[in-house]
């Protein structure tokens, strides 16, 4: 099961209410979690009969006629992030959604010439009382029709490395967390929040992309040659931006930042880390063009979606400055490929101000009365954690 | 329904090369409209002229020529016996030049591949070729081949830094004020800028430093294998040239040449000959750059690890004397104190079945299976016994009958040519003799069949199903047998040209002993055409190259794919100098681990090749360790280092699979240097 739509051929109904987040089976369907998949029968509602009549047997036989003894209890810890550890993982899930999910919305916007999408921020500010406040975070202008024609031809030239790619390709139509963990050491056991932390920043990208695509309605590579032939189902929904862009570049961002604020000395000296999870995201995008599902242009404005989103992330947990990023479609050469490193430098964790007319970005000062989450910054400090190393107390 | 023409006798005009009219003519069956635009690597050889007169004589045809600029102003005024020369060419001068009475002194021509013309720059001005000076132990490694990842860090002695001199990549955009007319060259600079500019946080990011130099091409017809894990050129390149990165090798310097991809789609067929010349003739002036600080050349070991059934597979002819020409011992070339040796793989097709004979007076017959969906030709060469053409022309006559029974023939006689045509009368298959030009001293049948398959239909296609060809042999002066070849059209799994193998099928060819194990050799007193011996690969029967046969380590034998001597008999000189490959190296493990381990297409990653291309690099590698010492030839010395070093072979192992037997090249640690 999966809740992600991208992953989500068999599951679609899972992903009806996020009640069904509280299966974190989901990790099992990635295929290196299955362990996570006992929580299943807790959270996913899935109750044993037979248990059930049990323990009602059970309470007529022990349970006397009359209700004796009512203690003294003390009422629940309001608001409190104390309350976090207590419950379920998929319960947490939900509120990690309520927290994030209001903190951007996306519109339509066809005053230009080409139609746009635009994911604005909402940040709740303290001013005396809350006030909400809205910013553009991120800009998209779809390419044309006829830059897609030309892309065809790159799309039908990654078609070529199909046999080399389809393992890849069909292990990667699920979430490809098990890929990131070949990178960073992540297991239910050792990592369970920074599994936590990465799901439900992917969760929140996904409504935005999948509202972004809506909005832009890019037709998908199939509908362009019937020589294609995609290696796999090609997704119902739009082609701009990509969501295992997104998703990818989301996910190395967020490993990175987590590993940087580990301060554990491996993690610190150099940016190979940050390099290499890059890498991989760029890699997991373009098999979708391998595939046939996705142009390369596709990749790109997810490559800048899911880092602009990254960004987000953190600054709900953690508050300081944000980026706003613009991709203009239209502006990109149908020739060019994704390049990630024209959008973002790994050493300094910082994303690129221009990586030509087709791509600008810009960091946003942080306004000082805005207040992190609590829970995400509960969560944030839980999964940092995870990476940091462990004090021996030896002098 | 086909018909097949009557016999025409080509006494007007005859032709150099039928082959290369019936390809032409297909292609104007496929695109008459746009035949006129397609250029075509052509190899030509003129008699008695410089390229300068040859392109001076052909003036009025001068926007259907482009000479490359890897000739260079003295190379284009130099006058030779016979002089091979590859050339762009377009429909209306390749017709012309392929009159065998032509006033160009074209003697031969055979036709290449299709050339997108976004890979010919006409402005593109020769290399200026400064000379390097290296050290006095070093050996310049030198590979022609397809798909070579030059980023890779065996071919690197740092980060930044390429061992690689020179790399031409024939099928890249070119760029402006370069110095290649097809494809792009690369010096050693701009290979070191490429990376460095390819490289962030000090990881290089290969898959963007192969798309900044124009190897990867995402928008191509065709994209090079070094996108793919595995490349052909990759892992020979590092089993012959493949140091670590961290040792800094500095006396193995390596000038390479990327050839087209071979799954270019060029659906009249393709010939990488003329290709390969022009690839030998880049590297060899690109090799005499290399010095020592006494000025002295430095000595040259190419590797070549391909294979072609083409060929009179006797020693001559354009396949077998490509090195000759530019290193032989009668070359006329300059930089003639520069040692240089070759190494050529046995070839692969043993068991292929694509190689027959008629030896005796009397009727032969061959089954030929054309497959369904072939979108290449099928073409299968018939090589008549030497001398024929003047004491015994029409020694034989050749029949060929479709699947559906109708049935041309012809006498070997040059000249005499019968088509089938279909029922718009497009031709789609080709029964033609033509004499084989300068020493070769044989006639040439050939039976050109169009594919069976055709995406863009119709296209004139040929009928598939069981084709035959029938000999009858008078009694004639030559006892000579005559041979036949298929030509290799197979493409690999995964790439698109779409040609499929024709074999012959004779029914009594024995496959398995009784055991179910594969025949490697022939079995005693057989009486099937359909032969393993002779198989050599037909570029690999020349005097000079180090021929390369494979073995399976485990087994201790000659793998069952490795081509076998000896060469088709001479009765007129030059006889054959070889009765087979010259040694045996490792090219597989084991019968079920095939091939061997080393680079894929990125740094640090290793795949399984098998086959005796991977065989040959291996010997190259020792060579280079040998060729500074060695008092006499490659081969010579192959003798004595397989001595040195044997590898035992099964005693049933005889010289024409194996030469002298097997050698025992270590490469420690996959090319990785010994742990301390």
């Amino acid at each position: 099961m999966s809740i992600f739509p991208q992953g989500a051929y068999g599951a679609y109904g899972a992903y009806g209410a996020y009640g069904a987040y509280g299966a974190y089976g989901a990790y099992a369907g990635a295929g290196a979690y299955g362990a996570y998949g006992a929580y299943g029968a807790y959270g996913g509602g899935s109750e044993n009969p037979m248990l059930a009549n049990a323990f009602i047997t059970t309470h007529d036989g022990i349970t006397g006629a009359q209700l004796d003894h009512v203690g003294t209890v003390n009422p629940g810890a309001a608001d409190s992030t104390e309350n976090l550890t207590r419950l379920s993982a998929g319960v947490r899930a939900a509120l990690y959604q309520a927290e994030l999910t209001p903190t951007v919305d996306v519109n339509f916007d066809a005053d230009g010439d080409f139609p746009q999408a635009v994911l604005w921020r909402r940040g709740k500010e303290k001013r005396g009382g809350t006030v909400i406040k809205q910013e553009k975070m991120v800009q998209m202008i779809a390419p044309e029709v006829g830059q897609l024609q030309a892309q065809m031809k790159q799309v039908w030239g990654y078609a070529q490395i199909r046999p080399d790619r389809s393992s890849e390709i069909l292990t990667q139509v699920s979430v490809p967390a098990p890929f990131f963990s070949t990178i960073g050491f992540m297991d239910p056991a050792r990592t369970p929040y920074t599994l936590e932390f990465l799901y439900a920043a992917l969760a929140f990208a996904s409504s935005a992309y999948q509202r972004m695509k809506y909005t832009l309605a890019v037709k998908r590579p199939i509908e362009f040659s019937p020589q294609l032939q995609p290696m796999i189902p090609t997704p119902t929904h739009g082609s701009l931006p990509s969501g295992h862009a997104t998703e990818a570049f989301l996910m190395a961002r967020l490993i990175w930042k987590l590993l940087r604020h580990s301060n554990a000395p491996q993690y610190s000296d150099t940016a190979y880390w940050g390099e290499m999870l890059m890498r991989l995201a760029a890699r997991i995008a373009t098999n979708r063009t391998v595939a046939g599902v996705h142009f390369p242009v596709d990749s790109v404005a997810g490559a800048i979606l899911g880092s602009t989103l990254a960004e987000h992330v953190f600054t709900q947990c953690c508050g300081g400055d944000w980026w706003s990023t613009s991709f203009d479609g239209t502006k990109f050469d149908p020739n060019d490929d994704l390049n990630w490193h024209l959008l973002y430098d790994a050493a300094t964790d910082t994303m690129e101000p221009s990586a030509g007319e087709w791509m600008q970005g810009e960091t946003q000062s942080g306004d000082p009365r805005f207040e992190p989450s609590p829970i995400l910054a509960w969560l944030w400090s839980k999964a940092v954690a995870e990476w940091q190393d462990i004090e021996t107390g030896a002098g | 329904m086909y018909n097949w023409t009557d016999t025409q006798t080509r006494d007007d005009a005859p032709l150099l090369d039928e082959v290369t009219d019936f390809r032409l003519t297909l292609a104007q069956a496929q695109v008459s409209e746009f035949v006129d635009e397609i250029w075509w690597s052509v190899l030509i050889e003129v008699a008695n002229v410089s390229i300068d007169e040859f392109e001076a004589s052909v003036v009025d045809y001068g926007s259907d020529l482009l000479i490359p600029a890897a000739y260079d102003a003295a190379d284009r005024s130099r006058e030779m016996a016979r002089q091979p020369i590859t050339i762009y060419a377009r429909k209306r001068l390749i017709d012309t030049l392929n009159q065998a009475d032509n006033p160009h002194h074209v003697v031969s021509l055979h036709l290449g591949a299709q050339t997108s013309d976004t890979y010919l720059d006409f402005d593109a001005t020769s290399p200026e070729l400064t000379p390097v000076t290296v050290s006095d132990d070093a050996v310049v490694m030198a590979v022609v081949d397809d798909g070579i990842a030059i980023a890779h860090d065996l071919l690197r002695k740092g980060r930044v830094t390429t061992r690689v001199a020179h790399a031409s990549i024939l099928e890249a955009q070119p760029v402006l004020g370069g110095h290649s007319s097809v494809g792009r060259g690369l010096d050693s600079e701009a290979i070191d800028a490429a990376l460095d500019a390819a490289t962030f946080n000090d990881l290089l990011d290969e898959d963007l430093f192969y798309r900044s130099v124009g190897i990867v091409d995402w928008a191509a017809t065709a994209v090079s294998t070094v996108a793919a894990r595995t490349s052909h050129g990759t892992h020979v390149s590092g089993l012959a040239a493949g140091y670590p990165m961290e040792a800094a090798c500095d006396n193995r310097p390596v000038i390479c040449v990327a050839l087209p991809n071979p799954a270019v789609e060029d659906t009249t067929g393709l010939d990488s000959l003329p290709i390969l010349y022009l690839a030998f003739h880049i590297l060899a002036k690109q090799a005499q750059r290399f010095c020592r600080a006494d000025g002295s050349l430095v000595p040259v070991v190419f590797n070549f690890s391909f294979g072609n059934s083409g060929g009179p597979h006797d020693g001559t002819g354009l396949f077998a004397t490509l090195f000759e020409h530019y290193f032989g011992d009668n070359r006329q070339w300059p930089g003639p104190d520069q040692k240089a040796w070759l190494t050529l793989p046995a070839g692969n097709i043993n068991l292929g079945r694509l190689h027959g004979v008629a030896e005796e007076a009397g009727p032969t017959h061959f089954d030929l299976s054309v497959l369904p969906n072939d979108q290449t030709p099928t073409v299968v060469q018939i090589w008549m016994p030497t001398g024929t053409a003047d004491s015994a022309p029409g020694l034989a006559q050749i029949a060929v009958t479709t699947p559906g029974g109708q049935s041309a023939v012809i006498p070997t006689v040059p000249g005499q040519v019968a088509s089938l045509v279909n029922e718009a009368g497009a031709e789609i298959a080709r029964l033609a003799c033509q004499a084989g030009g300068g020493v070769i001293h044989r006639d040439l049948v050939t039976v050109s069949i169009n594919p069976t398959a055709h995406l863009d239909t119709p296209g004139p296609n040929a009928p598939h199903g069981m084709w035959a060809i029938d000999v009858t042999r008078d009694d004639g002066p030559s006892e000579a047998a005559i041979h036949f070849w298929v030509r290799r059209d197979e493409t690999l799994p995964g790439t698109r040209s779409g040609g499929r193998q024709a074999w012959f099928s004779n029914p009594d060819y024995v496959r398995f002993d009784r055991f179910g194990v594969p025949l490697a050799t022939d079995p005693t007193g057989t009486d099937c055409p359909v032969r393993r011996h002779t198989t050599l690969s037909g570029f690999a029967g020349g005097e000079a190259p180090i021929v390369v046969a494979a073995y399976t380590e485990r087994d201790a034998q000659v793998s069952l794919y490795s081509g076998s001597g000896p060469l088709a008999r001479r009765d007129v000189p030059p006889v054959p100098t070889r009765d087979g490959p010259d040694l045996a190296a490792k090219g597989d493990d084991s019968y079920a681990l095939r091939g061997v381990i080393n680079a894929g297409s990125r740094s640090g990653s290793w795949v399984r090749l098998s086959g005796t291309s991977v065989a040959a690099p291996r010997v190259a590698r020792a060579a280079s360790d040998g060729i500074c010492d060695a008092a006499g030839g490659g081969r010579d010395w192959s003798a004595h280092a397989a001595a040195q070093s044997p590898f035992p072979l099964a005693d049933t192992t005889t010289p024409e699979r194996a030469g002298v037997g097997g050698i025992d090249i270590p490469i420690p640690g996959f090319g990785r240097p010994p742990s301390s």
